[in-house]
């Protein structure tokens, strides 16, 4: 599947330096600093399920290689396999058990992308599947989420303890804390408001520097935003995507604070809230399940943010990054088929342009 | 032309339209045959699901009498008519069983409650939810023995403020990760002790007639 | 291989046996069916039992069907197969509801279900109306023990990885001396709920196609390879 091979047989085909592992390595780079930021801030288990995540991934997708009779290496060394497991192991709680991670691993590379046929072929985003079926499969180990306890802080778990959460199933109720958007939509169930849920619960700052509980990777919103800058600034993704989704959630949210600002929080509180931004970034422009044409993707973008924002207010999650992308993935080859990009030369129904200079020839 | 020779013409519509009429009634015949050997069956089946799930609620040493033989039909809060089983020994009422329901977070739950004429919980157990699997499915007794935790409470004990899960200030354990199906079951049997309150002179009166009758005939 | 009528009956019997089992199974070979497969097959039992009622129900159907194959016209052959299978799905919901009252509660709704079950008109259609009472009868037969053979499969490995069990509450279905098939083989197993649920359904029946689709095709291979050597043989011999 590399792109660099001489593969043209015919047409003229440009060549780039673009190749599938410099890609994916310029992707992990972008997601290093928020990667770190939540290792450090919880600590040794958030450290022990990354590790197990990435190496579940690693097996999988050597044993479905395996079974498939391809060959190994290079398919394994496109990094492709790492990335989903990187990317969901951002999505997991901190502190599940390590079979979570595995699992959720053996999902998303066996049952979501090699049963496709492999890199490329896939039509959901495979660490996407993983994360929902988990929520759906362990519904408790999914949504047991801890407070920050930096590493090396005096209350966070050391190595041999964290050893114990992880992988001995240890519990940790006493470390537990709920996500801002979880624990918001609990309390607004109850009949409270927003005004006086949420000081007690986050603030724009600690939202954005991510000092909140939540997902492994998901809660520093201003290093998501970094690392997705970078990714832009590289060219590995467009704007599209990521504008029309982050766009769409922030006029909805803002337009519903102002009908009702007791009910419907600010546009902020969404953005830098669960994974948002990760999944404008990382998530939803997914190469392979995202539409191909400028147009194709604006409307991917602005389904994903729409379905974003109608789940997490209206049904029963709490956060539906997850779920909106899936259901955006599965809108991709429609979009793709009705919002062709125009052919050279042609216009957007197909027909022959017809050049100034046509003016002035009699007909 | 003769009926039997229009009959013959295979292609014509008063053929088809007999055949037709034919397998419709006979269809009939067999499906009235079917329901006459079976609908005492399927009574009985019924009335045994029946009294098992109020036998839960209403142990047996409570009483000699049919449970499910002249149920009484009072008013809930909203105005709609409820179902009550009435335990009794000799003439005494010894105990009430209704359904009660409450919004869960998927769906209904509903529940028996059993009462006794002091207005104490004999029991109570969920008949049919909808609630997420693992998690608030401890409602069940099969799962879980948290809805145990309400035999022999009553409307004054705990005191009214404390009678909610512990996330609400109260005195009953929710589950890790689900919070509503917990409230919802709570909720559900205080407006079911506050029914009984309610009704309590109607439903603890001793019967006037002890009536017997076969739990085939009786009411579902 | 081909069905000649006046063959031998052994042989047609032998092609009824391979096609319902196996080579034109209702749900590995012609994926039909699959609502109720899928609504159903949370345990092995529950398939099991879901299995012998459309068994019961494909067997009566072809055979009364076959019986009246000769008065029924073209036109209105559709309304009457189907006048018979409800009839008889309807029989089937009332019996299993007076005697198998607790297995009808967990298959609930899905016995009515049947009546949608394509499986059975498509077999009226191609088999029935085509064929004697007795191969009618016996088609319907094999039919519904390759369709029970893939609820029972599907739901075994449902079962399985979903709640480390097998054949749960077999006894409600089989009586209490068949109480032994009950096992539990993952003890203080956690559970793992998506394959209990639909997607779970779809998800482990792929995999199941895709294990006889490799079946099929290892199978044809090894017939090639015989094939191949025993004319290098002759050829040898020659």
């Amino acid at each position: 599947m590399r792109l660099e091979t001489p593969a043209a047989q015919c047409g003229p085909f440009a060549h780039d330096l673009v190749s599938i592992p410099r890609t994916m390595g310029l992707v992990m780079l972008a997601l290093a600093p928020a990667t770190l930021f939540g290792l450090w801030q919880f600590g040794w288990p958030a450290i022990w399920l990354f590790l197990a995540t990435l190496a579940g991934a690693l097996l999988a997708e050597i044993l479905s290689l395996w079974l498939a009779g391809k060959p190994i290496r290079p398919d394994l060394s496109d990094g492709t396999a790492l990335l989903t497991g990187w990317l969901l192991a951002m999505t997991l709680p901190p502190w599940a058990p390590w079979w979570i991670g595995v699992v959720g691993a053996l999902l998303a590379i066996v049952v979501a992308k090699q049963v496709f046929g492999g890199v490329g072929q896939n039509l959901f985003n495979p660490a996407m599947v993983a994360r929902v079926a988990l929520l759906i499969a362990f519904p408790l180990e999914m949504t047991s989420f801890v407070a920050p306890t930096p590493l090396f802080s005096a209350e966070a778990p050391g190595l041999v303890e964290s050893l114990a959460i992880t992988f001995g199933g240890q519990g940790f109720d006493a470390f537990s804390g709920a996500t801002v958007l979880g624990q918001v939509r609990t309390e607004l169930g109850q009949g409270e408001t927003l005004a006086t849920i949420l000081p007690d619960l986050y603030t724009p700052l600690s939202g954005a520097v991510g000092t909140v509980a939540g997902s492994l990777g998901e809660t520093s919103a201003l290093l998501l935003l970094l690392g997705g800058l970078f990714l832009l600034y590289k060219r590995v993704i467009t704007w599209h995507i990521p504008v029309a989704l982050l766009g769409t959630i922030a006029v909805l949210a803002t337009l519903m604070h102002l009908i009702d600002p007791e009910h419907y929080a600010g546009p902020l509180y969404h953005l830098v809230s669960g994974a948002t931004l990760l999944g404008a970034f990382f998530i939803a422009t997914d190469p392979v399940t995202s539409p191909v044409s400028a147009r194709g993707q604006l409307l991917f973008g602005a389904g994903c943010g729409l379905l974003i924002y109608v789940i997490r207010t209206w049904a029963g999650y709490p956060e539906g990054v997850a779920f909106a992308v899936l259901l955006m993935n599965a809108c991709a080859p429609l979009i793709d088929h009705y919002v062709k990009p125009r052919i050279y030369g042609r216009d957007r129904r197909g027909r022959p342009l017809e050049y100034a200079n046509d003016a002035e020839t009699p007909r | 032309m003769s009926l039997l020779a229009v009959l013959n013409q295979r292609q014509s519509i008063a053929y088809q339209a007999t055949l037709l009429g034919g397998f419709t009634l006979l269809a009939a015949a067999l499906l009235v045959i079917g329901d006459l050997t079976t609908r005492d069956t399927i009574a009985l089946r019924k009335a045994e699901d029946l009294k098992a799930s109020l036998s839960q609620v209403l142990p047996p040493a409570l009483h000699d009498n049919n449970l499910l033989a002249d149920p009484l039909t009072l008013p809930d809060a909203d105005g709609a008519p409820v179902l009550v089983y009435r335990a009794r020994r000799g003439l005494e009422v010894t105990g009430v069983a209704y359904r009660v329901s409450g919004p869960g977070y998927s769906g209904t739950i509903e529940l028996i409650l059993g009462v006794d004429p002091q207005g104490r919980v004999l029991g109570a157990r969920v008949l049919s939810h909808t609630e997420t699997p693992g998690l608030g499915d401890k409602i069940e007794l099969a799962k879980d023995d948290w809805i145990l935790a309400f035999d022999g409470l009553s409307l004054g004990d705990p005191p009214p403020e404390r009678c909610a899960v512990k996330k609400d200030g109260g005195d009953f354990d929710q589950f890790s990760g689900a919070t509503i199906t917990p409230r919802a079951v709570v909720g559900a049997l205080k407006r079911g002790l506050e029914f009984f309150q309610r009704h309590q002179v109607a439903l603890t009166a001793p019967a006037a007639v002890s009536v017997a009758s076969d739990p085939v005939r009786s009411p579902e | 291989m081909s069905l000649e009528p006046n063959t031998a009956n052994k042989t047609a019997w032998g092609r009824i046996s391979r096609d319902g089992l196996w080579s034109n199974n209702v749900v590995l070979a012609q994926s039909l069916a699959l609502c109720p497969l899928l609504a159903v097959t949370g345990t092995a039992t529950n398939g099991l039992g879901m299995g012998l009622a459309t068994t019961a129900v494909l067997i009566a159907s072809g055979f009364l069907i076959a019986l009246i194959r000769g008065w029924v016209t073209p036109e209105v052959r559709i309304p009457i197969f189907v006048l018979v299978i409800a009839v008889l799905v309807t029989l089937v919901d009332l019996g299993m509801n007076a005697w198998l009252h607790d297995l009808h509660k967990m298959l609930g709704l899905f016995i009515p279900l049947i009546v949608t079950n394509c499986a059975i008109l498509g077999r009226a259609e191609s088999f029935a109306s085509r064929n004697g009472a007795g191969a009618s009868a016996f088609d319907g037969l094999m039919m519904g023990l390759g369709f029970t053979l893939a609820l029972v499969l599907l739901g075994a490995v449902r079962e399985i990885i979903g709640s480390g069990t097998l054949f749960a509450n077999a006894s409600l279905l089989l009586g209490e001396g068949m109480a032994f098939l009950e096992m539990t083989l993952i003890p203080d197993y956690r559970g793992f709920l998506l394959a209990i649920l639909p997607p779970g359904g779809f998800i482990a029946l792929g995999f199941i196609l895709a294990g006889k689709r490799l079946i099929d095709t290892r199978l044809a291979e090894a017939r090639q390879r015989r094939e191949s050597t025993a004319g290098a043989g002759a050829l040898a011999g020659s």
